[in-house]
């Protein structure tokens, strides 16, 4: 009866409007109830420690996997698995491969087999216990020793787990998608909704209301034991005041790593009842949604994620219905939209609320990396051309990829350090940006001809030559992230981190995978020009053979690199330089010293995007075609945790982060020796890196740590240590006795 | 003789309660002009009005014939309106001489490109006003440590200093004697005398009545948010109002101590 008087009400006000988009909001309350269910998971942890979990949607994602492996059936997907295992959250340190096979040493454990085809509800249980234990690993291994580092250290942390865990999970599953058929009412295969609401051609999947309602259930438990018990109690006041919370007799960690265990099972239960609608490894970048459903929740409100997921997940669906109409303009398509959704969400609630977002009361947070001026430059920029030179005489072909691929990692890196190491801006965003220039710059300089005879799809395009169009490229990945850079001239730290994430999503969907922007080609192989700069070929590829031949390209590269390199370090020694280190460490006291914070910013934000941008041209001229895939937000995530790991402060850093990056010299050199070492166990490795980076250096990075122990083994053997201020205190003290 | 600064009318609210309520002072060129109140006085609020830090609800700030309204702090500040802060905000990982630098620059829109090219922009000038503006906060000798290294007197004055490298015509100083000795303080109050020597005025606000009334020319009461009084020292010394404001807030503290050490026996009690 009620629900018909509903149905009754909804038809009654839309009697006007458009079925399409009605049905549009309710097919929408699907994927809004997993939004929903992670966005009151964010808001827990960020209640319980102040930690925004980027990493949120990749528990999910983990636990996922864990159910679909568990149910697997034996021999249904035939890749060596027998279902009714589970994986621990790691992988094995010490792989068999080669002489360490002979060695015989005691691995690990990975994979326990608990039974085969277990019941759904045991399967249930074992994975909430599995995303419990990754809470707790969380809390106790990276976000416990982080509790008192800078906002980056702690947004650091979180990327480097979504990186970790997200390799684990394709070291441990396999990098295949699953489609598993769900359970019990979550189920794929059962009969849909017919005619609902009185439209013919319409079929809601029977899932659907029962996942909006488990949300809204779930949440409103959530809320429940947060608000009546005593244990919600003292997380509220520990979130209010850490320390008033510590006299009244709690410990602020113990209940910081209680709601990690709680967002985490939150997070395994949307995972698992939204698999028969996704594959696990989408669920990684659902933490965009679902921040987007948290901060309509203020990131304190339980109730206000649930309504802000549902709400999100019914916006994007109709956006997405209102583009089959014929009205809905050709150059937005039906992806860029759903993803751009989110992004609307959280730049209107930053923007609007960004002020009143609660900043948890912590006791303090530690220094800033350091970041000292090069002093030498020229002399270093010399011996890395030099040995760059030398190697690309040395190497054969494929190894000169690998170099070229480094300097083309280093210049990435480069831009990173001046936006997040220099101005303390922590974008996520400048790789996708890379990417921007180098569809722009494919675009402007395709003239609807085949470039080369493999192609499959020709780009029409004004046919500009090339420095011209390189240029555009840049420039439009300049204005890009100036255009990214205006929110952070109202929110600043961990907040800028919410709103780059989103924009990685959008514009991946919005610009490069658009088709009337980008050409037929955008979606899938996107053929590259042959460039020549005044009459000289730059190309990795040779002109005729269309074979790789990258003496010139090599060349080029080194050379750009070598210029960003100097460019970076006369930047940090200057004027401008030591202004963007002022913002980053205090923003009211370098307006009072006269410095205008906004110019600056946008300056910092343009700089970086130009380095970005140069990048994204290097990239363009390497490879025969370049894919979206190649911009993934997880290679963009890899780049910052090797920058972080190598020195973010530093030109040297960004050299020693671009040669450990996965396809940069060190990880290829380490692939050759053992075979099997993989992007994902590079990745994983990254991830832990940049998390221990961030806890014992205080993120001051390889190439830092590494320069304060060269000076002080140079003073010790020069016997020039530095007296302690005690010896000379005993000094004077004896000589006053004589 | 012209007024450096001027307030007319300023008013500043937060929710209903008047921070500063209707405020007029008016600061002569080359004078040493002091502000003394009791805690939570408004004396804070009345310094981040007047820097653009808080947004004011009514009145004018007009200093050396510009109208401040529309203006942002990094504006007033170029125009040598300069301030330090009560709660130290330093460049924490910038060291004391680049602290100092930072303001002492003026960029236009071409500074990247000289910094890129390392075309030279540290003047003789730059550097003596570095050099006075260190020996006037007496720390010569630490211009490559850190300010956290510093001891917290230390500290302040590395916020004087830098208000002082940034050339102001008037430096706002909010309680830069907190946390200094005695001998510190009065050593500090001779060196910011010397300041009138060279085309600063001044405009002191602080806790330490001695070291006002030791050094201002001129003196301005406030007292939830109003100005209650002014003159020099001397007037100040005398008038009955100043006396019942600060001997009030003693009174008061000691009943709110009071009440807390009750308060606490109930609670104790209650356990």
């Amino acid at each position: 009866m009620l629900r018909d008087k509903f149905v009754i009400l909804v038809i009654c006000i839309t009697y006007r409007g458009d079925m399409e988009l009605i049905f549009g909001l309710f097919a929408g309350l699907a994927s809004g109830s997993v939004f929903a269910l992670l966005g009151a998971g964010l808001v827990i942890a960020y209640r319980g420690s102040g930690v925004i979990n980027f990493a949120h949607g990749s528990v999910a994602a983990y636990a996922a996997f864990t159910w679909d492996e568990l149910r697997d059936m034996p021999g249904e997907t035939g890749i060596g698995n027998e279902g009714g295992s589970i994986y621990l959250p790691w992988f094995d340190p010490i792989p068999e491969w080669g002489f360490l096979k002979a060695l015989h040493i005691n691995n690990l454990p990975v994979e326990i087999h608990i039974m085969t085809d277990p019941p759904a509800w045991l399967a249930m249980i074992i994975t909430l216990a599995m995303s419990a234990f990754i809470g707790l690993l969380m809390h106790f291994l990276v976000f416990r020793p982080l509790r008192n580092s800078p906002m980056l250290a702690k947004v650091v942390g979180s990327v480097g787990i979504m990186l970790y865990l997200q390799a684990v999970a394709l070291l441990n599953f396999g990098g295949s998608n699953r489609a598993d058929d769900g359970f019990w009412v979550f189920n794929s295969t059962s009969e849909p909704i017919e005619n609902f609401l009185g439209m013919d051609d319409k079929n809601l999947p029977r899932s659907t209301p029962y996942l909006a309602l488990a949300a809204i259930l779930i949440g409103a438990l959530a809320w429940a034991l947060y608000r009546y018990t005593r244990f919600g109690l003292a997380t509220r006041a520990a979130d209010e005041n850490e320390k008033g919370a510590t006299l009244l007799g709690y410990s602020p960690q113990f209940l910081a790593g209680l709601n990690w265990v709680i967002s985490s099972v939150l997070a395994g239960l949307a995972g698992v009842i939204f698999l028969h609608k996704t594959m696990p490894n989408q669920l990684n970048l659902y933490v965009v949604s679902a921040l987007a459903a948290a901060l309509v929740g203020g990131l304190t409100s339980i109730p206000g994620a649930i309504v802000g997921g549902l709400g999100l997940g019914a916006f994007a669906s109709m956006g997405v219905s209102a583009t089959s109409y014929s009205w809905w303009p050709e150059w937005l398509p039906v992806d860029g939209v759903r993803a751009f959704a989110p992004v609307l969400v959280v730049i209107l609630v930053l923007y609007f609320r960004g002020h009143k977002l609660p900043i948890r009361g912590t006791v303090g947070l530690g220094r800033q990396p350091r970041a000292p001026a090069t002093k030498h430059p020229m002399i270093g920029v010399g011996v890395g051309v030099f040995i760059a030179l030398l190697m690309s005489n040395i190497f054969i072909s494929k190894w000169e990829s690998t170099l070229t691929m480094t300097l083309v990692a280093i210049l990435a890196m480069l831009s990173l350090v001046v936006l997040l190491g220099f101005l303390g801006q922590i974008s996520l965003v400048q790789w996708t940006l890379a990417g921007v220039s180098s569809f722009v710059l494919i675009r402007l300089a395709s003239d609807g001809l085949k470039v080369r005879p493999m192609d499959f799809f020709v780009v029409w395009g004004p046919g500009l030559p090339d420095p011209l169009a390189a240029l555009g490229g840049v420039v439009a990945a300049v204005i890009l992230g100036l255009l990214i850079g205006i929110p952070a001239l109202r929110i600043r730290g961990v907040q800028l981190a919410v709103v780059t994430l989103a924009a990685i999503v959008a514009i991946e969907d919005l610009v490069m995978r658009n088709r009337p922007l980008m050409g037929t080609a955008a979606h899938t192989m996107n053929p590259t020009p042959k460039p020549e700069w005044f009459g000289q070929y730059v190309g990795a590829l040779d002109e005729q053979s269309n074979q790789t031949d990258y003496w010139k390209y090599t060349v080029f590269s080194i050379i750009v690199v070598a210029l960003a390199g100097i460019f970076v370090v006369n930047l940090r020694r200057g004027v401008i330089g030591r202004r963007f280190l002022a913002i980053r460490s205090n923003e009211r006291a370098a307006a009072a010293a006269g410095v205008n914070v906004a110019r600056t910013k946008m300056l910092g934000f343009g700089v970086s995007s130009f380095l970005a941008g140069l990048a994204g041209m290097l990239i363009a001229y390497k490879m025969p075609m370049v894919t979206s895939e190649f911009f993934s937000p997880f290679v963009g995530l890899a780049m910052i945790a090797f920058v972080y790991l190598g020195g973010i402060t530093t030109v040297w850093g960004a050299v020693l982060g671009g040669m450990l990056v996965g396809g940069g010299l060190f990880s290829e050199f380490g692939g050759l020796h053992f075979e099997g070492i993989t992007q994902a166990y590079i990745n994983a490795v990254g991830g832990i890196g940049l998390i221990a980076n961030a806890i014992l250096t205080s993120g001051e990075g390889i190439s830092l740590t590494l320069t304060n122990q060269a000076k002080a083994l140079i003073a010790t053997m020069r016997g020039t240590t530095p007296k302690t201020d005690e010896q000379e205190e005993l000094v004077v003290a004896e000589e006053a006795n004589v | 003789m012209s007024k450096l600064l001027e307030t007319n009318g300023l008013t500043v609210t937060f929710g209903g309660l008047n921070a500063n309520d209707n405020v007029d002072i008016g600061i002569e060129k080359g004078s040493f002009v002091g502000l003394i109140g009791p805690n939570g006085a408004g004396k804070t609020t009345f310094i981040d009005a007047i820097t653009g830090f808080v947004p004011t609800s009514a009145g004018s700030v007009v200093f050396d014939g510009h109208d401040l309204s529309d203006l942002k702090p990094h504006q007033r500040a170029q125009l040598g309106l300069v301030r330090t802060f009560q709660s130290l905000e330093l460049f924490e990982d910038l060291s004391v001489k680049d602290n100092l630098l930072v303001a002492a620059h003026q960029t236009t829109w071409y500074t990247l490109a000289l910094d890129v090219f390392r075309i030279q922009q540290k003047s003789e000038e730059i550097e003596e006003r570095i050099d006075w503006a260190l020996e006037v906060a007496g720390l010569k000798g630490l211009e490559e440590e850190l300010p956290t290294d510093l001891p917290h007197g230390q500290r302040k004055l590395v916020g004087v200093a830098r208000a002082l490298a940034a050339q102001p015509n008037l430096v706002l100083l909010d309680e830069p004697a907190a946390g200094l000795d005695t001998a510190e303080s009065n050593a500090l109050g001779g060196h910011l005398r010397g300041l009138l020597d060279h085309d600063v005025t001044v405009f002191l606000i602080d806790h330490d009545m001695g070291l006002v009334l030791s050094v201002c020319d001129f003196i301005y009461v406030m007292d939830f948010g109003k100005i209650i009084a002014s003159g020099t020292p001397e007037e100040i010394r005398s008038n009955s109002e100043v006396i019942a404001a600060y001997l009030g807030e003693e009174a008061g503290e000691v009943q709110a101590r009071s009440a807390e050490e009750l308060r606490g026996m109930s609670d104790t009690a209650g356990e």
